[in-house]
């Protein structure tokens, strides 16, 4: 079944249930019923075509993916948050040829972005539906293929995580099972929706006939305001958590009635869980596991064991086998370390265009997560880092090799390391090392990170040093930058 | 009061996605035209809040004073009493 199938059948069953809100506005099932056959309808005549979607969060972002659904077409949304040359990388690597997005985002990237499309669609707020261009163009895709989000666009290549209805169908389903979600529950969306987290929270509140109140982190008392409107279960980062702890007062009264917080996207720590406990002692907090390349969530922290085990992430969602595999592919005892794997219905179909990359993470029918974890005796698994470099900054994956590649080839200097720093909101944010030469100027480094890298990604400090910070076996690490690191701090 | 903007507009072209060269309207969306992000936005109060020496009630964290130019330097010079 595809997820905007659950809208058809609430819209029949349960016509006025509200399905989304937003700020003052809300839609009912019937209503985002309608609008999305309106949206859908010029996008009929394309068969199993990728289309782009450029659109803020919102009620409307979630009528352009249901109608790219309903027409049985492939949605790639597209991360606003980016930079505009984030994004043009995102679609130079994922070949298409249709967009479909707001008047807001059209006329802020201006025509000349969307000229590289053959097919351009922009849709206002009343649902009203122009169409600038239409090309109709045969594709080849996997059969199965709905949905692609992309995970490390920011930097280096794209890597396009191929969903299939099963796939965002069986996630949303296994999250509901562990949040017990209902129709009668309102779910908070103030993350992105344009990324797995943010997606799965569309679908699995649809497939419940439930309702979602969507809004964002910007202005505080804003989003004390929402949680407070009714919400039962709430839905954050870990840095999410952190921002609203800064206002003990305002959480004690917005979570009075708030029945789970979840989390993903990062480790919460004991810290967070024990404030949140004070404040909101009747809260159920459920700390959950996951990845792109899952859909969103593999595994989830018991409510009960929250405290003791945050430090884990707990067990397998249902629906999902998990293990830890040697680097021969066998399974090994507890507390052995190994390569976190997981199986179930949810793992991608594999990278859009990129066969190699896909042999690598799948394996024998296992998703190779590239997480280093140890099982414990009671079953429960803890994760020790990461076989490869990346790095967590606030809730994204990122690969700090490809930072200093892309910092290196577009400045003046002869070296740079990126450090992982501790952030007080994202729990991790980098500064820079940079061994300069005689042209460099700091002013212009910051300045071509604003321009060029996420809000996340801007470095806190850039600190100018003199020679490679290399590890015994003469390679650089992370490991080797941070020790270089607090002997420059240390020096100061 | 235009001093008070002109600060804000060092704060942000030093501290936020803004470029040296871009003009910015004093009722422009700073959120939504992409110049600051939610945790940009807490940093900028840090900033007001120490240099004007002010303390923003919780409730005064709304697009209404945070998300323009005018809102802010409204906010500061209301506060700043």
């Amino acid at each position: 079944m595809r997820i905007d199938a659950y809208i058809t059948e609430y819209a029949r069953k349960t016509p006025q249930n509200i399905a989304l809100e937003e700020g003052k506005n809300s839609i009912s099932y019937s209503c985002l019923e309608k609008d999305i056959n309106i949206i859908a309808s010029p996008l009929m005549d394309f068969k199993h075509c990728r289309f782009a979607i450029l659109a803020e969060s919102g009620i409307q972002y979630v009528k352009l993916l249901m109608a790219v659904y309903r027409s049985e077409n492939i949605a790639i949304p597209l991360p606003i948050e980016f930079p505009e040359f984030s994004l043009e990388r995102i679609l130079d690597t994922a070949h298409v040829n249709n967009i479909i997005t707001t008047d807001t985002q059209y006329s802020r990237f201006g025509e000349s972005f969307f000229e590289r499309f053959g097919t351009v669609i922009v849709c206002s707020s009343d649902s009203s539906v122009k169409v600038l261009r239409k090309k109709i163009e045969a594709e080849i895709n996997n059969p199965k293929l709905r949905l692609v989000l992309y995970t490390s666009g920011t930097t280096g290549t794209p890597k396009g995580v191929m969903l299939s209805d099963r796939s965002l169908v069986a996630n949303g389903e296994s999250i509901i099972e562990v949040l017990g979600i209902t129709s009668k529950d309102k779910a908070a969306l103030i993350i992105s929706p344009h990324h797995a987290f943010g997606n799965s929270i569309i679908d699995s509140h649809l497939i419940a006939g439930g309702s979602i109140r969507i809004g964002n982190m910007n202005f505080m008392d804003s989003v004390f305001n929402l949680i407070g409107s009714g919400v039962s279960i709430f839905y954050g980062v870990p840095s999410t958590y952190r921002m609203l702890l800064k206002y003990p007062d305002r959480f004690k009264k917005a979570f009075t009635n708030v029945r789970t917080a979840a989390s993903a996207g990062g480790g919460m720590d004991r810290e967070i869980v024990k404030e949140i406990r004070e404040l909101a002692p009747g809260l159920e907090i459920v700390p959950m596991y996951g990845q792109t390349e899952a859909t969103a969530r593999l595994a989830y922290v018991p409510a009960e064991d929250a405290d003791k085990f945050v430090d884990t992430i707990g067990k397998a969602i249902p629906g999902v086998a998990l293990d830890v595999f040697d680097s021969e592919y066998r399974p090994v005892e507890p507390n052995i370390t190994g390569e976190l794997v997981a199986r179930g219905d949810n793992i991608l179909l594999g990278y859009l265009d990129d066969e190699i990359a896909t042999g690598k993470r799948i394996i024998d029918g296992w998703l190779h997560t590239g997480d280093l974890a140890q099982k414990l005796p009671n079953g429960y698994i803890r994760l020790l880092g990461r076989k490869d470099d990346l790095i967590k900054i606030g809730d994204h994956r990122v690969n700090p090799r490809e930072i200093e590649k892309l910092i290196e080839e577009n400045n003046e200097l002869s070296k740079v390391f990126v450090v992982p720093v501790s952030h007080e909101f994202m729990g991790t944010a980098i500064s820079l090392m940079v061994i300069p030469t005689e042209k460099t100027e700091i002013e212009t480094l910051f300045a071509f990170c604003r321009k060029s890298l996420p809000g996340y990604l801007c470095p806190r400090e850039i600190l100018l040093i003199d020679h490679l910070p290399l590890s015994e076996n003469g390679k650089i690490s992370n490991r080797s930058i941070i020790e270089e690191y607090q002997h420059v701090k240390a020096s100061v | 009061m235009e001093q008070i903007k002109d600060c804000i507009i060092d704060y942000l072209k030093a501290n936020s996605f803004m470029d040296k060269e871009t003009h910015l309207k004093d009722s422009d969306s700073l959120t939504q035209n992409g110049i600051i992000d939610s945790i940009g936005l807490l940093e900028l109060m840090d900033y007001i809040c120490e240099k004007y020496s002010i303390e923003i009630p919780e409730n005064m964290l709304t697009p209404e004073n945070f998300d323009s130019l005018q809102g802010i330097t409204n906010m500061i010079t209301k506060l700043a009493k």
